[in-house]
């Protein structure tokens, strides 16, 4: 690897290259502003950046998708943090069911709003708010009535039926856009094939099941892996070279230039290492605990990595 | 941990004064930000081939592509006016620009479907079906 120049801080940084779902703009019914904001992370359990909409609606997973060595030109002026943050709507069951799932240990039923409560991150119980928390939440727990006041109780077994519901409909999608899910590709990013009948079933749910377990705890993701009836891979394909696999591009670069990264496969898998150190000294919105875009591409890693 | 508190408001009054500018991605990191004369260095010497777009920058021939964004989907630059003193204040970002398609450069290689930034764009329908509701 050719010699990295040293580079300074981006201590300055104050704006944000940003593709949202329409719905983050619509401000109509409400006279509030989307805010982003701090929630627990329910795979890492640190904090990591949301956007609650307007009136705490809807809820946003807030994703970076960064490359090593990119900056933006917007208009007339140069934006040095070349990173493309998304604004995607994200299913709240996701960040309640950890506190479901602590508070259900003591098999009682109980009102939601003394449950998702979290002295760290106040802004949890908003959650509540949104319209796709209450409504749903018989998918993962057991609903009692009292009078008007509804209590609940953390349930196992509807949540991996949700859960499994949610890997069916991943599995359908990437089927239905020819996504790679084999082998090799998790490292890098996933790829688009021309012919996907070389890939199993097992193939496309495993792949499934990684994405669906960037929401979840280990613990639950393990669960859930039983569930599908899947049985724990003890990876022996870690001596096979992933960058053997594909590269993006077999051209020949100049030896000693820093650009050479841009024609080999793993630079994607780059970025985690110079976040950190450019991350603690920019500003806070852009960086608690956002997962780069690769590394929600490469599902098994976390698997692996133990 | 207190930073916890703070919320960063998107001040969405602002989208209306926003202007429409054209974005690039430049596969290179420029240690600045401010102003630049990029329609007379960038833009003026671009040249609109068929199936990409060529230009030189600083002497190296960049090949690039437009992108539009997902359905649904809009480009903004989010900008902070003031920054608060303390990282327990909340904070208000503005939209200083709306974009809906961009344009990203690449070092030497034609701009092809497996393009990082290509893919990234097929994450929003990715996202919805891994949060999109489920039938009971």
């Amino acid at each position: 690897m050719a010699t990295k120049k040293k580079q300074t801080p981006n201590l300055q940084n104050d704006s944000w290259v940003v593709i949202a779902a329409d719905s983050v703009i619509d401000t109509q019914k409400n006279d509030s502003d989307p805010a982003f904001v701090r929630l627990r992370n329910p795979s890492t359990d640190a904090a990591s950046l949301y956007m609650l909409s307007s009136g705490d609606v809807q809820l946003f997973e807030v994703k970076a998708f960064e490359e090593d060595f990119h900056s933006w030109f917007v208009g007339q002026t140069v934006q040095r943090d070349g990173r493309l943050l998304f604004l995607t709507p994200m299913d709240p069951l996701y960040l309640i069911l950890p506190y479901l799932m602590t508070s259900g240990k003591e098999g009682k039923f109980q009102p939601v709003d003394q449950v998702v409560m979290d002295e760290e991150f106040p802004a949890c119980s908003r959650l509540l708010s949104l319209t796709r928390s209450l409504a749903f939440l018989h998918h993962i727990a057991e609903e009692k009535e009292v009078g008007k006041l509804k209590f609940h109780r953390y349930n196992q077994e509807k949540t991996m039926n949700w859960l499994k519901k949610k890997v069916e409909r991943t599995v359908a999608m990437l089927k239905a856009r020819s996504i790679s899910v084999g082998e090799g590709v998790k490292s890098i990013t996933y790829i688009r094939v021309k012919s996907d009948s070389d890939y199993h079933e097992e193939d496309y749910l495993r792949y499934a099941h990684g994405l669906i377990s960037q929401y979840l705890s280990e613990d639950l993701s393990k669960a859930l892996l039983d569930h599908l009836q899947l049985p724990e891979l003890t990876s022996p394909k870690e001596t096979e070279p992933p960058s053997k696999k594909r590269k993006l591009s077999d051209k020949p670069v100049e030896a000693g230039e820093d650009y050479t990264k841009f024609n080999s496969a793993d630079f994607v898998r780059k970025p985690s290492k110079k976040m950190t150190a450019a991350q603690k000294s920019l500003a806070k919105v852009d960086k608690t605990g956002m997962k780069t875009m690769s590394s929600f591409f490469s599902p098994k890693a976390k698997a692996e990595n133990k | 941990m207190s930073c916890n508190t703070s919320v960063t408001r998107v001040d969405v009054s602002s989208v209306g004064q926003a202007q429409r500018a054209p974005v690039h991605l430049l596969p290179c990191e420029i240690e600045h930000n401010g102003p630049a004369q990029v329609s007379q260095y960038l833009t003026a010497t671009t040249k609109d081939c068929k199936l990409e777009k060529t230009v030189s920058f600083r002497g190296r021939g960049l090949k690039g592509q437009e992108l539009s964004c997902p359905q649904g989907y809009t480009g903004l630059v989010l900008k902070e006016i003031n920054k608060p003193g303390s990282d327990q204040e909340d904070r208000t970002v503005k939209v200083s620009s709306v974009f809906d398609k961009l344009t990203y450069w690449n070092l030497e290689t034609p701009p092809n479907s497996d393009d990082t930034i290509v893919m990234a764009m097929d994450w929003p329908e990715l996202a919805e079906a891994i949060h999109g509701p489920v039938e009971d």
